[in-house]
Formats: C-alpha cells, structure tokens, sequence
C-alpha cells in the first residue's frame, strides 16, 4: 500500500507547499490583479458613462415636453405663420369693416432670416373710424400674421371715409 | 522478497501481493491535483474578470454612442424651441404693434373735439399730418394745439380763412427721435 498519506514526508510537503504559494502569488500578481484593476477602471468608465447618459436622457425628455407645451402654448401663431396668405380671404374679411378694398403689392423681403415679409398697400372706403379700430383688432386673430402699418392716410369726403395704409404679411421662409 | 525451490515449484515466500509500483505516489498526486485545480479555478476566475470587462468596455461603448444620438436629438429639439419662441416673439411683436396702433388712431380721434372736423389725416411713423376745419383759432389752440403739443415735439399749425368765415388749418407734428439726433 501507498503509506505516502500516512507518513507525510515534511520536506515533500514544504516543497509542494511553496510550488503551490509560488504558483497561486504567481497568477494573482501578474495575472488576475491587473486584470481586476482594468476591470474596476473599465466599470467606473462604464458607470460614468451610464450616469452621463442618464443625464442627456433627462434633459431630453424635458426639452421633449418643453417643445410639446410651447407647441401648445403657440399652436395659433405657428399655423399661422404656416397658413398661405390668400388675397381673396383678406379681402373677405375686411369686407366686412369696409366698402371697398384693393390693394397692391409693393415689396417683399426677407425678415428676420426665417421669416417672409409681403408690404402690400390697402386702400378702402368705410364709414366710420370705428370700423378702422374692429378691422385692427380682428387683424389679431386673422388666419395669417398681419401688421397694419404706417402710412395711414385718411380722407373724408362727403359721405364716407378713404383710408390707406401698409399692411405687412409674415409668413415662414419656404425654401428653409 | 525471497523466492526458494521446493519440489520443483517455484514458491512465492512473499506474504503479500505484489502492487504496482507508481510514477507518482499519492501524497504527490494529491498535490498536483490540488494545485491544478487551484490553477484552472484562478484561470476561470480571471477569464470571468475579462468577460465582464469586456463586457462593461463595450457597453461604455454602446451608452456613448447612444448619448451621442440623444445630444443630437437636443440639438435639433433646441433649434426647434428656438424657433417656436423667435415665432412667438415676432408674433407677439406684431399683435402688440396693431394694439399700438389701434389706440393711436383711437387717441387722436378721441383727442379732436367736436368743434373741429377734419378731413385728411396722414400718419406716419414720426409725423402726423392734420387738415380740418376750425371755427376759431382759440378753439384749435385750447382743445387741439395743447394736447397735441404734449404728445409731439414739435407741431406747427398753419390757418386759411375759408369763405365762411371758419379756418382750415393744417397742423404738422412731429417726434423726433432720440437717436436720430444723435
């Protein structure tokens, strides 16, 4: 019989016992702790990364809702810088405030990078000037975003009123 | 071991069975089993490490990557809201315009009393041409001239004797403005 694990040769153990303490200082030393260092460093840049992104995350689902309440909040004007201003509907609406309405186109321009900028001079008749003042107020609620603007020329003559003035319509840029 | 002839067989003296004699003893194997498996356990253990390692490095990867789309994404929701406001601004600019607007005209036709009659109004940006009708210049002075004067910086009032006998006057005012002057 093998009596080697009954009378354990103490040289033979020390010797086992070192090859194995030189072996396991070995591989954690020159293998397994610059691998764990690599690793802490590569789950801290993980980690950060994470948190960053979080972060950019939020930010955008408040930019998102931002957007969304000022879409809401201006949902009239943007539409209506959208909406193509069309003669015959200006002409319908302030036919209601006045007699007669013509007018011409005398410029166009850019405004303010995005924005188109029509100057068109109006020329009416009405009755009284309080018709000028409910034209003016309803302008504000008009389908497009309208100025009416200086020169305003006034004129009565025997029965009625000759008004003309510059309106200027806005719209959005549409080769942006 | 001892082995004799006895009777012409040969006798095994030995009393117990011959074994194996092996390369390693057992203490020996023991050992090297031992520090194998303790070996192959720090190996597994350290390709676990580089698994994981890996795994967090291409996942830092993938988060970057995916932040890079969502600052885009802000980038672009940014312009949009940036627009919206400078939409919301020129409209605001333009409605506050037309009230302005609205009540300057309102103010000069609540400002010309009854006495007077005007027949051409011209306003422009800093000057406001009136021609009317007068039945006295007092009156023009007192409940026209006066208010006027307070709105405009300078107002000059020139009068025609109508055949009537009323005035027809035509009343230029003017604001100048600050940096013009400049």
């Amino acid at each position: 019989m093998d009596k080697s694990m009954e009378k354990i040769n103490i040289v033979k153990l020390l010797i086992y016992l070192l090859v194995f303490i030189v072996v396991v200082f070995f591989m954690i030393l020159f293998v397994i702790v610059p691998n764990v260092k690599d690793y802490r460093a590569s789950k801290s840049v993980h980690k950060t990364a994470f948190v960053h992104k979080m972060r950019v995350e939020n930010v955008l689902s408040e930019r998102k809702k931002e957007f969304s309440n000022l879409n809401s909040e201006n949902r009239r004007a943007i539409t209506s810088f959208v909406h193509k201003f069309s003669e015959d509907n200006f002409i319908s609406y302030a036919g209601k405030f006045f007699k007669k309405v013509s007018f011409i186109e005398i410029a166009k321009k850019a405004y303010k990078k995005e924005f188109v900028e029509y100057e068109l001079k109006v020329s009416t008749s009405l009755k009284s000037p309080t018709n000028f003042y409910k034209f003016l107020d309803g302008l504000n609620r008009y389908e497009n975003i309208i100025q009416a603007d200086f020169p305003i020329l006034m004129e009565s003559n025997s029965s009625k009123i000759t008004a003309t003035f510059t309106i200027k319509v806005y719209d959005i840029n549409s080769t942006k | 071991m001892y082995h004799g002839k006895t009777r012409g067989f040969i006798v095994k003296l030995s009393f117990i069975a011959p074994r194996k004699k092996h390369l390693f003893s057992m203490f020996t194997k023991v050992w090297i089993f031992f520090i194998f498996f303790i070996f192959v356990f720090l190996n597994v253990f350290n390709l676990f490490i580089m698994y994981k390692n890996s795994d967090y490095k291409s996942n830092a990867k993938n988060l970057d990557t995916q932040r890079a789309v969502l600052e885009k994404n802000i980038d672009n929701i940014d312009d949009k809201i940036s627009f919206v406001l400078r939409q919301k601004a020129v409209a605001e600019e333009i409605y506050a315009n037309n009230t302005i607007l609205k009540d300057s005209i309102k103010n000069l036709f609540d400002l010309v009393p009854d006495q007077i009659t005007l027949s051409k109004v011209i306003m422009k940006k800093d000057t406001l041409v009136i021609y009317g009708i007068t039945p006295t210049k007092d009156v023009y002075n007192f409940l026209l001239a006066a208010p006027l004067k307070s709105i405009f910086h300078t107002s000059n009032t020139m009068f025609y004797l109508s055949s009537d006998g009323w005035y027809h006057f035509v009343s230029t005012n003017r604001i100048i403005d600050p940096e013009e002057v400049k």
